[in-house]
């Protein structure tokens, strides 16, 4: 029952807060709905019995990602919010007016179209296995994996990791005027 | 599987007779305990939340050579509710400029990551609401909840303290989560997992089985830790964000009434938890010394152990404040990068090789043998 | 009601709102939304085909890069976002046309 509720309530979050994404007007208000379409996805994780995943989700996109989203936001106000520049759909300018809107409707209509073709043959054909409801603490089989399995890429992402580091902090650093 | 409340009820014969109580519906009884438990736990916090206000202008008056409140009750015991009361009944302004929706969601946000804290907090070891395996990790995850809250309440209120006062505290929360998070990390590796029940179950009652003394590098971790916590929770001689002498009150300048009052509950909680984080890492957490024995007497005695450690911490985060300067901004920074941050790296290292060498063993264990 | 298809039909639903959103918007910053949408809509993609398809945590394992690959991602793309607002003092997203100054 449990499983089911979360199940149930993080559905709804993701795809409700995902379509408030797309929906506002407000690039503020974006990035507080795109959290709740994170913290969704974590629970969705959760009721996948990926404890370690879920919680990384957090970890990573509430105290990180979105944070440094609405950092962006306010330190890049600029002319589109001081001008109130609205168009017909009465967004501020560079949140997109209706031609944006309907090319990007038409694409994902086409997309959803090709994708529930294939998604079809998918959920048929896989072999889709019998699962238990008892989830066992994926943490200590993840430290293994991590570090036989895919020890290469583990080690490739710290030195990306690195790299976007040193490489945000010398694209962001202030200049002098020329 | 995790260990929870529930699981651990379920050892005990009054659990099948409420079972059948509730027509052998296992899910429903598990809800009802779950609800019950989480009514109990924020109850008991806020209600130690709503103290923490009474203590801290008590103590602070006690360090001054003050009376401090003394009018409303015993000892002025009941200035809480009176507080209560006042901001229940006052009127909730907002400015006309604001944006309502952020405005009206950040003290929620704020109050959300510091209650979903307490559902991992090991207070005995069978009144822990979910044992979970990733907990530590889960805690620290979710409490930057509170710091996505300030930001956006700093924004929403679209006042300049404000602003400044959201920037500084988002600022300052995510640069202190990381030399937290590596001392945190440290425990874990001697521990050998996240879940507050190991932790604290590696440990034992008394001092010298305590994590704080199990070697050199895991006693400096607890003093980084005890500093990057005191910044996370905003409090002085880190309370920048909300500095009265420069910014009014920060992030909460244009909140009023009970808005404001969820901002301060969720801060006086959200100190409540890091000691109780303190308490279970390195001070051994719930453990009486010498008894193994595991009935509901033994559980309450527990409680009041791990109670008594983290109210003990709470106590000395209220000294700090009252008894040190506030420091600059470039200051808190440096603090953070140059200081606290190599050195808990250096602390995780050290805590890696000293386990290789010494095999696991503590000080203690090293000096006398054995346990 | 909890099966493969429920999550696929969520993460294609978080898919297809992901590019519409960096098809439809102009600000730089949203359309680094969508992409986090798009990221996240294929990470839990992975994590459900590892329990319901596969008998191991191979899944898990993607979805960590996944969410690291994000990380990075928005923090370089955030700077370039900071670095081209000071140039430009814009970001709207036709303003970039110059490979430099």
């Amino acid at each position: 029952m449990f499983l089911q509720l979360l199940f149930l309530s993080s559905a709804v979050l993701t795809v409700g807060c995902a379509i408030g994404v797309l929906a506002t007007k407000n690039i503020m208000h974006s990035c507080i709905f795109l959290l709740g379409t994170l913290i969704g996805v974590a629970g969705l994780y959760a009721t996948l019995g990926a404890d370690f995943v879920a919680v990384t989700q957090i970890m990573v996109y509430m105290g990180g990602v979105v944070i440094l989203m609405l950092f962006a936001v306010m330190l890049t106000g600029g002319k589109d919010f001081i001008s109130k520049a609205q168009n017909l759909l009465g967004l501020p300018a560079s949140m997109g007016n209706k031609w944006t809107y309907a090319i990007g409707l038409l694409v994902g209509l086409v997309f959803l179209g090709t994708n529930v073709n294939l998604m079809l043959n998918i959920t048929k054909t896989a072999n889709v296995k019998e699962i238990s409801n008892d989830f066992p603490s994926t943490v200590s089989q993840l430290g293994h994996l991590l570090v036989k399995d895919h020890v290469l890429a583990f080690e490739i992402s710290s030195v990306l990791l690195l790299g976007a580091l040193v490489g945000a902090a010398i694209i962001a650093r202030p200049r002098k005027q020329q | 599987m995790n260990q929870t409340v529930v699981s651990y009820l379920s050892q005990y014969e009054f659990y099948d007779s409420l079972l059948a109580l509730f027509g052998n519906n296992q899910g429903l009884l598990a809800f009802t305990i779950y609800l019950l438990i989480a009514l109990v736990i924020v109850g008991m916090c806020a209600t130690i939340g709503g103290l923490g206000t009474y203590a801290e202008r008590k103590i602070s008056a006690d360090l001054q050579a003050r009376i401090g409140p003394n009018r409303v009750g015993p000892y002025g015991l009941l200035q809480m509710l009176a507080d209560g009361v006042k901001m229940i009944t006052k009127e909730d302004v907002m400015p006309f400029t604001a944006d309502k929706f952020v405005f009206y969601l950040a003290p929620l946000l704020c109050l959300t990551g510091v209650f979903a804290t307490l559902a991992v907090l090991p207070f005995s070891s069978g009144f822990t609401v979910a044992d979970l395996n990733v907990g530590i990790f889960y805690l620290v995850a979710i409490s930057s909840l509170v710091g996505v809250g300030v930001f956006l309440g700093g924004y929403a209120s679209n006042s300049k303290w404000s602003m400044l006062g959201g920037m500084r505290g988002a600022s300052q929360i995510i640069s202190y989560e990381i030399p937290v998070t590596i001392s945190i990390l440290a425990i874990t590796l001697l521990a050998g997992g996240m879940g507050f029940g190991t932790i604290v179950g590696q440990q034992g009652g008394l001092p010298h089985q305590w994590f704080l003394f199990h070697n050199p590098f895991a006693f400096i971790a607890a003093f980084v830790y005890f500093i990057g916590a005191l910044a996370e929770t905003n409090r002085a001689p880190f309370d920048l964000p909300e500095a009265e002498s420069e910014l009014v009150s920060g992030y909460h300048t244009e909140y009023t009434g009970m808005r404001f009052g969820f901002f301060a509950l969720a801060e006086y909680i959200e100190v409540f938890v890091v000691c109780g984080v303190a308490a279970a890492l390195f001070l051994g957490g719930y453990n009486l010394p010498g008894i193994t024995i595991d009935i509901l007497p033994i559980q309450a005695a527990q409680f009041a152990v791990f109670m008594t450690k983290t109210l003990l911490l709470y106590y000395v985060v209220i000294w700090i404040r009252w008894t040190f300067p506030r420091l600059r901004v470039d200051q808190l920074m440096s603090i953070c990068w140059k200081y606290l941050t190599p050195i808990a790296i250096f602390n995780l290292v050290g805590c890696a090789i000293w386990l290789v060498v010494f095999n696991g063993k503590s000080i203690a264990e090293l000096m006398f043998g054995g346990h | 009601m909890m099966s493969l298809a429920s999550y696929l039909i969520i993460s294609l639903i978080l898919f297809i709102v992901g590019l519409v959103v960096m098809i439809a918007r102009k600000n730089i910053v949203a359309i680094l939304l969508g992409i986090e949408l798009i990221l996240n809509a294929a990470a839990l993609n992975f994590v459900a085909y590892s329990r319901y398809v596969t008998n191991n945590l191979d899944g898990h394992i993607f979805s960590l890069f996944i969410i690291v690959v994000a990380a990075a991602e928005a923090a370089v793309g955030l700077a370039i976002v900071i670095r081209f607002f000071q140039i430009k003092e814009t970001i709207h997203i036709d303003e970039a046309t110059q490979l430099r100054n």
